[in-house]
């Protein structure tokens, strides 16, 4: 097995000097953390565009760090830079575009590189420092064909972890099985889901006979970023009637595996027909966008893992009543604690974190720093996502902080509707806010 | 200001473990989930309180004594169950509760590299406590809702110090007999410590029930653990205490905190431990609410388990952090069970049959919607 969680890194300066060195960091780490010749210098490329980008806003030569880290089916470079003269404006994705002069986002060095790479992060926090943060993953082969083999219902079964030709199989036979229903899309890469489960990103378990054949499944993995969270897919259950309990089972390891860590929340957001419903709770609907515009349905289902020793949230008013009914519906236990601007000052200018997960198509904007441009920074950031086609647009605020439940108006008055509350996810319980044309 | 390196200055196995986090005070939870009493049925404390003796010391206790420190050793205590228990009162060790003397067993006897046995579905602060100080806890599965001895015998290394047993099990109820005790015990051959946490042996009327005070002098590597939590209502004052060969109870004496047995424990113990009439009444009260309940819950068709003990596990058609809220939100309170690794079950300890009514009404009520 490769040696994945390997890392390199550079230290340097934001100066033009180190461009070349810097490039072939990036590109040579790749290479050796296993990118195949074009993944690599996608990678450089959008590596370069970071640093060039940073030496256009910042003469001040400062340290800058590079580090690379090879995750078995991903690599990640990560550039670090010095938060002590840390100027925020300059790390929105909007940073230099005039909203009078749109072939100026032609020039957009953050853009470009969002756009070569499979993952792309720009964040801001005062204990994990500020970065640009770019992935890209190796290329899998696809399944080409989902040969439907059919699973005659087994006489008795165990839930274990597959070994990687057993999850490989597990994928074929989710893919065959749930053509018309959603799966995450790492399954139609079974390589890429055997180094995913290798790397410790995944976790899987099946259920399987004495013979090795397999009756279903599930996956799940933390959050990234978001430790409280677990995410998870399925069951997925091949020929085997309900009353087998496969589904069941495979839910009782699931959450028998994670009751005892730091998760709070448990989410399905790829969840198959053979749920078992009573395991979980109707979390909410968000639409996902097709490339043609049309836009499907989605709903989350979630499970609370503790007991909801219940919490305080800041609400503007304007939230007020889609909490009030929210919490209502979910039976949650929670102070709501009103909050607006009362004219005091505040900084000139907001900042958003932008995650993009190109192969969705999704961006998920999450508030780092207060101002009094937010609603026209918004509206800035939104121009840019359509113009990329980019539809679907997610928007996280944490009740936790009272100056992100103060942005709602501006959500509002930028086509932004809140959608569902994740209890619990951030310091305390974010909404999610999905953006919506002509809203 | 300085920033702490936290990152170097924490291990790694505290790194990775998640705190627990108590429930709010009744006042604060009562406030937050909109209801205008509360039943407690999460804990299984006892309905009845303590002992009436106990309750005396408590309305008569002389406010100058807690200026004083008590006895660091507990001495009365443990003369008198030397003397109950025929055993000598070194052979006895008190701590904050039952959950300290835990730590002091696993302090005493494990070092970097040993492991621990339990069962994977048991009380928690085994594991715990063996997780959060650095060393591995074995976790087997339970067969048939009871400690499967053939398995933790299986688990068993040259790295294996401790076994814990849970008798009866909290929560499920199953206990081993005395056959069952002594043949694992036997196997064992005084290789290992083992472990058999007593806390709810009293409510136990059984008559194959092991006690464990007694084969302490047969097998020296025996630890018992009892509590003055549960059926002597003593859970508020914290003290519990372990027993144990002379010699093995002199090391573990070594990683025991003095002093951490408040006054008013030790006294509301001493004067407890012989109230034979307040175990009968409690015994009375939980058999009789069991049934009840046992009774009220196969008219609503759920799965149970209920065995020995003060508490009931139920099985629901829905998430049992969900279920929690909701009755909360009525007004009752339980311990959900997936923190146990029980998914959709709930666990609720026999209170009086008020509570009972009630949780068993705000069952049937979310249960309806």
């Amino acid at each position: 097995m490769k040696n994945y969680m390997e890392r390199t890194s550079l230290d340097a300066r934001i100066n033009p000097i180190f461009t070349a060195l810097v490039t072939s960091f990036a590109e040579q780490s790749a290479k050796a953390f296993g990118l195949d010749h074009a993944g690599a210098l996608k990678l450089t490329l959008a590596c370069e565009e970071i640093f060039t980008y940073l030496c256009g806003i910042d003469k001040g030569d400062k340290p800058v760090t590079i580090e690379a880290k090879n995750g078995l089916y991903f690599v990640q470079v990560k550039i670090l830079f010095d938060v002590a003269h840390f100027d925020p404006r300059a790390f929105n994705l909007t940073a230099k575009v005039s909203l009078d002069d749109e072939s100026g986002l032609e020039d957009m060095g953050l853009l470009i590189a969002s756009r070569s790479v499979d993952r792309f992060s720009i964040n801001h926090d005062a204990r994990e420092g500020t970065g640009v943060v770019l992935i890209k993953e190796r290329t899998y082969p696809e399944i080409t064909w989902a040969e439907s083999t059919a699973v005659k219902p087994l006489k008795g079964f165990t839930i274990t972890a597959p070994d990687p030709e057993a999850l490989k199989l597990f994928a074929h036979q989710t893919v065959s099985t749930y053509s018309d229903n959603p799966y995450p899309p790492d399954f139609r890469f079974p390589g890429k889901l055997v180094d995913m489960v290798a790397s410790g990103e995944y976790k899987a378990l099946i259920a399987t006979d004495n013979y090795g054949a397999i009756g279903g499944g599930v996956i799940w993995r933390w959050r990234i970023a978001r430790k409280k969270i677990v995410e998870c897919a399925g069951p997925y259950i091949f020929g085997q009637p309900p009353e087998s309990g496969i589904a069941e089972k495979l839910m009782d390891a699931l959450i028998g595996a994670i009751a005892k860590t730091e998760a709070i929340c448990l989410i399905n957001e790829y969840a198959s027909p053979e749920l078992p419903k009573q395991y979980f709770e109707p979390l909410g609907l968000v639409d996902y966008y097709g490339p043609d515009g049309t836009f499907v349905p989605w709903c989350l289902y979630y499970r609370l893992l503790k007991e909801d020793v219940g919490s305080q949230v800041w609400a503007h008013p304007e939230l007020e009543d889609f909490l009030k009914i929210q919490y209502k519906s979910l039976s949650f236990a929670r102070k709501i604690v009103l909050t607006s601007y009362g004219g005091e000052a505040r900084p000139p200018h907001s900042v958003f974190a932008s995650q993009f997960v190109r192969t969705q198509r999704v961006v998920t904007l999450r508030p780092v720093w207060d101002g009094i441009d937010v609603s026209v920074n918004l509206s800035r950031h939104v121009q840019i996502l359509k113009n990329e086609d980019i539809q679907t647009i997610f928007l996280e605020i944490d009740l936790g902080h009272a100056w992100q439940a103060n942005l709602v108006p501006a959500l509002r008055e930028n086509g932004f509707t809140p959608r569902l509350i994740l209890p619990y996810a951030g310091r305390a319980d974010i909404v999610v806010f999905q953006y919506r044309e002509g809203m | 200001m300085f920033s702490i390196p936290l990152g170097s200055l924490v291990p790694e196995y505290i790194k990775k473990f998640e705190p627990y986090v108590p429930s709010k005070p009744d006042q604060e939870l009562m406030k937050m989930y909109g209801c205008e009493r509360l039943y407690r049925l999460n804990n299984n404390e006892n309905p009845l309180g303590p002992p009436p003796a106990s309750q005396e010391i408590i309305r008569q206790l002389w406010p100058p004594k807690a200026g004083i420190y008590p006895s660091g050793d507990i001495y009365y205590m443990r003369y008198r169950l030397a003397e109950k228990f025929n055993m000598h009162p070194d052979q006895f060790l008190f701590g904050n509760g039952a959950n300290e003397v835990i730590a002091f067993v696993i302090k005493a006897f494990c070092q970097e590299g040993d492991n621990i046995i339990t069962a994977d579905k048991t009380f928690a602060v085994y594991e715990w406590v063996a997780t959060f100080s650095g060393f591995e806890a074995r976790l087997v599965p339970l067969r048939d809702f009871g400690f499967d001895d053939a398995g933790m015998l299986d688990q068993i290394d040259e790295r294996t110090k401790i076994l814990f047993v849970c008798n009866p099990n909290n929560p499920t109820g199953t206990y081993w007999n005395e056959d069952t005790l002594r043949n694992f015990l036997d196997v064992i051959g005084g290789r290992q410590i083992v472990v058999v946490d007593e806390a709810y042996c009293e409510f136990v009327e059984k008559e194959d029930y092991p006690d464990g005070m007694k084969l302490v002098e047969e097998y020296p590597n025996l630890v018992v653990f009892r509590t003055f939590s549960k059926m002597y209502g003593l859970a508020g004052l914290r003290i519990g205490y372990l027993a144990g060969n002379l010699e093995v109870v002199d090391i573990i004496r070594r990683t025991c905190v003095v002093y951490s047995v408040n006054t008013v424990a030790q006294d509301t113990a001493l004067a407890a431990i012989d109230d034979d009439d307040h175990v009968r009444r409690t015994r009375d009260l939980v058999r009789t609410e069991k049934a009840y309940l046992n009774a009220e819950l196969d008219l609503l068709g759920l799965e149970t388990q209920s065995g020995e003990g003060c508490y009931i596990m139920i099985k629901l058609p829905m998430s049992d952090t969900l279920a929690y809220r909701k009755l909360m939100s009525e007004g009752v309170m339980i311990r959900s069970m997936t923190g146990f690794r029980f998914p959709n079950w709930i666990r609720v300890s026999i209170g009086k049959h008020e509570a009972m009514e009630a949780f068993a009404d705000a069952l049937r009520k979310i249960l309806a919607r």
